[in-house]
């Protein structure tokens, strides 16, 4: 490989595309390669000339993308996540369209829609994809998004900083989306445990192209998590105690503090597998000292508190909705707070759970395993709040609340069949299984999906002024709760009959029946995914309808719902005095909640700035070019990188100032606006009547 | 120094005496370092280096702590900063002790004892 490294290009030639494996050899396999890089490139192509056409370059690039607004920034990562999603949900049905195709025999064990190696790109690409790019962006820009709003603040307390997480996360994208085009991805599943992806097995760009995107975006998240718990700590309403913060922002600070301690074992841990495969050091061979099982123990040192972090805030978002949309008010938040609280410190102890089969000797295996039944303790606590704030409410079904249902269906499942799992000796039974398989997404698809998507649901109106569809809306949930069922509960009946994980190919004719099932689950997967974007464009179509200037269309009691919709860049005319939790509910109670401040003044907000769009390219640049060894470009952008912090650093910044007069004025025409509009009550919240100005008789929560 | 949560400036603290706990900080710090070169260098026995290193390294870390982040157990806020160093101290003590515990456990039924990695080395290809 090394002996012909060009100097300009690396190991770069034209041999690398899909299209010329093509050429090479026409089948179902490398027609599924090439198409998938088609789309990506006609994608890119029709987006450009769109953006173009329309004339928005100029929009997104002044609105967007040098904005250090963290609401921005929050609806940049979910956009993000759902272009991710699309990809990772596709992958997911080729996957299983590819199972059900892939029954060979024992003279031609090989069958199916792709070739082998292809299907384990999948897995790789689907597992990194989910995990890093759709999980991790969902949540951080939600929190992006509300957290800000709900502790009285008007942006992070560190904004360019934020910027340049995003563009580290959006880099890290980058490469794994050109690596759809432009070589292999690497086949090690996405934990790529060594000595499989060590220099010797792995010698190709693959394994290179998730180290990269994992270093990337993992420093970038690293820094979200430092972010979060400074504006937590420091930028606080004044009167907003700890124990007055509603739960989303507990929640958050639970994943800030995991954020912080557990991605830099993941930043280790790649980097070590780094330097084993650029460096020639022995960290994780089979040669020469190295110890692979190290390479796991300090993979899921990340690994598990991981998890966490992506179901930390849907457990947030739940709390939100089930209190909201039943009229009542969270029942036990102590008992939540304290929930959380041990679930971000217990999640530290349990990580051998993931291994338990590969070698350690019983005591040590017991001594996890009973620490992992632990921590199902608070989660069941937190269950039973949320169906005591439910029980005797006037609940409505909307939305968020199907995605809640779904839940407690379904993520009670999922979590049993965690503490079966967390058993060692029966984990030797099925560990490797389609069991796994079905087990973790189980907890992922209802816990993650659905509570981001519930979520975005709620705080949808706050962003853009419009409602979502409810039909559509309800519709997608339901087709994501049925289509779960369908494609994942297959799989526990397969991995109990044997059926290892991650296989091309099976021989066995009885597993065919669940593969087909499983294979129909796909297709409502990818209905849901259309409905999903299909809900998004029709309620914009019909955004007068849905419009909710009042800005409070659920009759929330969270201080995000005192703003208009949607919410002004500097979210509070005056920075709030709190006096108590649920401080928006309270002067609903108290009676008119919407008078405005007395005296306006000047406020300061962080100017537009390139600096994290900057960084961005300069990290995509040296993640591309250590891929492929073009050591000048690496050079050049690693320098860039410390260097341009440094020109920033020595360059005084005017923030920009919002004068009171525009503040006023446009203050002055919400509040007036808010007393014109007709009031709706619960019964109307579907309907156009609902313009955010709810029936304040009716609050109870 | 700058009053927590206010951005104010604390006018009991002066910068001269601001200037003096960071220089003092410093100083510190590089003779520490210094030290734990000099005691790599030297020819003490093996365990009596690793002892004076780790030693000269804990230390540094508190040299850092007092001195450079300002942590003590008065002050509002300084104590609520400490207490983040503890937790996190209590985090790195799990992840660290974990490890200990599992690796060694490992490599015992690895049979990966130092004769065996030290053979290993000598002999590329044993197995
Ligand atoms: C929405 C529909 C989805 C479908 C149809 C789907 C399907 C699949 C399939 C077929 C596999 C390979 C199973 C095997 O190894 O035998 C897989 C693996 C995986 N999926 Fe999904 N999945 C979906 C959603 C998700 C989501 C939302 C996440 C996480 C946020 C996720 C995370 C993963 C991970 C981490 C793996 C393991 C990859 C590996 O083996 O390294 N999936 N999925
Ligand atoms: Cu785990």
């Amino acid at each position: 490989m090394s002996g012909n490294t060009s100097p300009i290009f690396g190991n770069l030639n034209w041999n690398v595309t899909p299209y010329t494996d093509l050429l090479q050899h026409v089948d179902s396999s490398t027609i599924v390669g090439a198409g998938a890089a088609s789309v990506l490139v006609f994608g890119a192509i029709a987006g450009v000339a769109l953006f173009t056409y329309m004339r928005w370059w100029g929009p997104l690039y002044r609105i967007w993308l040098t904005s250090p607004d963290a609401k921005k920034i929050g609806i940049m990562y979910i956009a993000l996540a759902l272009v991710m999603l699309a990809r990772g949900i596709i992958e997911g049905f080729v996957m299983r369209a590819h199972q059900a195709t892939a029954l060979g025999t024992l003279a031609q064990p090989e069958a199916g829609l792709v070739a082998p190696d292809h299907f384990s790109q999948l897995f790789s690409t689907h597992g990194t994809i989910m995990i890093f790019f759709v999980a991790m962006p969902l949540l951080i820009g939600l929190i992006n998004f509300v957290l800000p709003q709900q502790l009285g603040a008007r942006d992070m307390a560190f904004p360019v900083l934020n910027q340049v997480s995003l563009g580290l996360t959006a880099a890290g994208a980058a490469l794994i989306m050109i690596s759809l085009l432009v070589g292999q991805f690497g086949t090690g599943g996405w934990t790529m445990y060594p000595p499989y992806t060590g220099i010797d097995f792995s010698p190709g760009e693959g394994v290179d192209y998730w180290l990269w995107a994992i270093l990337i975006s993992g420093m970038g998240s690293t820094l979200t998590g430092m972010n979060f718990a400074v504006t937590i700590f420091k930028e606080r309403a004044p009167g907003m105690h700890f124990m007055r913060m509603p739960l989303f922002c507990w929640t958050s600070l639970c994943v800030a503090i995991m954020l912080v301690y557990a991605m830099p074992a993941l930043t280790v841990s790649s980097a070590m597998l780094a330097l084993d495969r650029y460096a020639g050091f022995h960290f994780f061979t089979n040669a020469a000292g190295g110890n692979m099982m190290n390479y796991a123990n300090i993979f899921w040192m990340f690994g598990h508190p991981e998890v966490y972090i992506l179901i930390l805030p849907a457990f947030g978002v739940f709390s939100e909705i089930s209190s909201t949309f039943s009229g009542k008010r969270l029942y036990g938040y102590t008992s939540l707070v304290i929930a959380s609280m041990s679930i971000a410190v217990i999640s530290f102890t349990v990580w051998l759970h993931h291994f338990f089969t590969m070698g350690q000797s019983a005591g040590v295996n017991i001594a996890f395993g009973i620490a992992t039944m632990i921590i199902g303790i608070p989660t069941g606590v937190k269950i039973y709040d949320w169906m005591a704030t439910m029980w005797r409410g006037r609940v409505r079904i909307t939305t968020p609340i199907v995605y809640l249902t779904g839940f407690f269906l379904l993520f009670v499942i999922g979590g049993l069949s965690g503490i079966i799992l967390a058993n060692p000796s029966i984990d030797y039974q099925v560990h490797n299984s389609t069991f796994l398989v079905a087990h973790f997404h189980n907890v992922i698809i209802p816990g993650v999906l659905y509570g981001m998507l519930a979520g975005i649901h709620y705080w949808f109106p706050k962003a853009f002024g419009f409602r979502l569809s409810e039909t559509w809306g309800r519709r997608t949930a339901y087709l994501f709760v049925g289509g779960f069922i369908f494609t994942f509960m297959p799989l526990y009946v397969l991995g109990m009959m044997g059926f290892p994980r991650r296989s091309p190919t099976f021989q066995n004719p009885e597993f065919l029946p669940w593969m087909y099932v499983a294979a129909f689950g796909g297709v409502l997967m990818m209905c849901a995914l259309a409905s999903l974007m299909w809900t998004f464009w029709t309620s914009y179509r019909n955004r007068t309808a849905l419009a909710v200037p009042g800005g409070d269309p659920w009759n929330g009691s969270t201080l995000e719902w005192s703003s208009p919709a949607p919410v002004p860049e500097w979210t509070f005319p005056q920075i709030p005095q709190i006096q108590a939790r649920g401080d928006w509910g309270e002067a609903k109670r108290a009676g008119d909640p919407w008078k405005g401040p007395e005296r306006y003044t000047d406020i300061e907000m962080p100017a537009n700035t390139a600096h994290g769009l900057l960084i961005a390219g300069a990290a995509f640049a040296l993640g591309f070019a250590m891929v492929w060894h073009i050591w000048w470009l690496a050079i050049l952008s690693f320098l860039a990188i410390p260097g341009m912090i440094a020109l920033r650093g020595m360059r005084v910044i005017t923030p920009k100032i919002i004068p009171a007069a525009e503040v006023e004025e446009a203050d002055r025409r919400f509040r007036q606006q808010v007393a014109s509009l007709a009031s709706a009550t619960r019964a109307d919240e579907e309907t156009e009547r609902n313009r955010g100005v709810p029936d304040l008789s009716e609050f109870a929560g | 120094m700058i009053k927590p949560n206010t951005g104010e400036l604390d006018p009991q603290e002066s910068a001269a005496s601001e200037i003096k706990s960071y220089t003092t900080g410093f100083i510190a710090s590089l003779l520490l370092t210094v030290g734990g070169f000099a005691a790599a260098l030297s020819d003490l026995p093996t365990t009596w280096k690793v002892v004076l290193i780790c030693v000269a390294a804990l230390l540094q870390i508190i040299t850092h702590m007092r001195n450079f982040l300002h942590l003590s157990f008065s002050g509002g806020q300084s104590r609520e900063d400490l207490l983040l160093v503890l937790f996190s101290a209590i985090l790195l003590t799990i992840m660290a002790g974990g490890t200990w515990y599992i690796m060694s456990d490992l490599s015992g039924r690895m049979h990966q004892t130092m004769d065996s990695v030290a053979s290993a080395q000598s002999q590329p290809h044993s197995r």
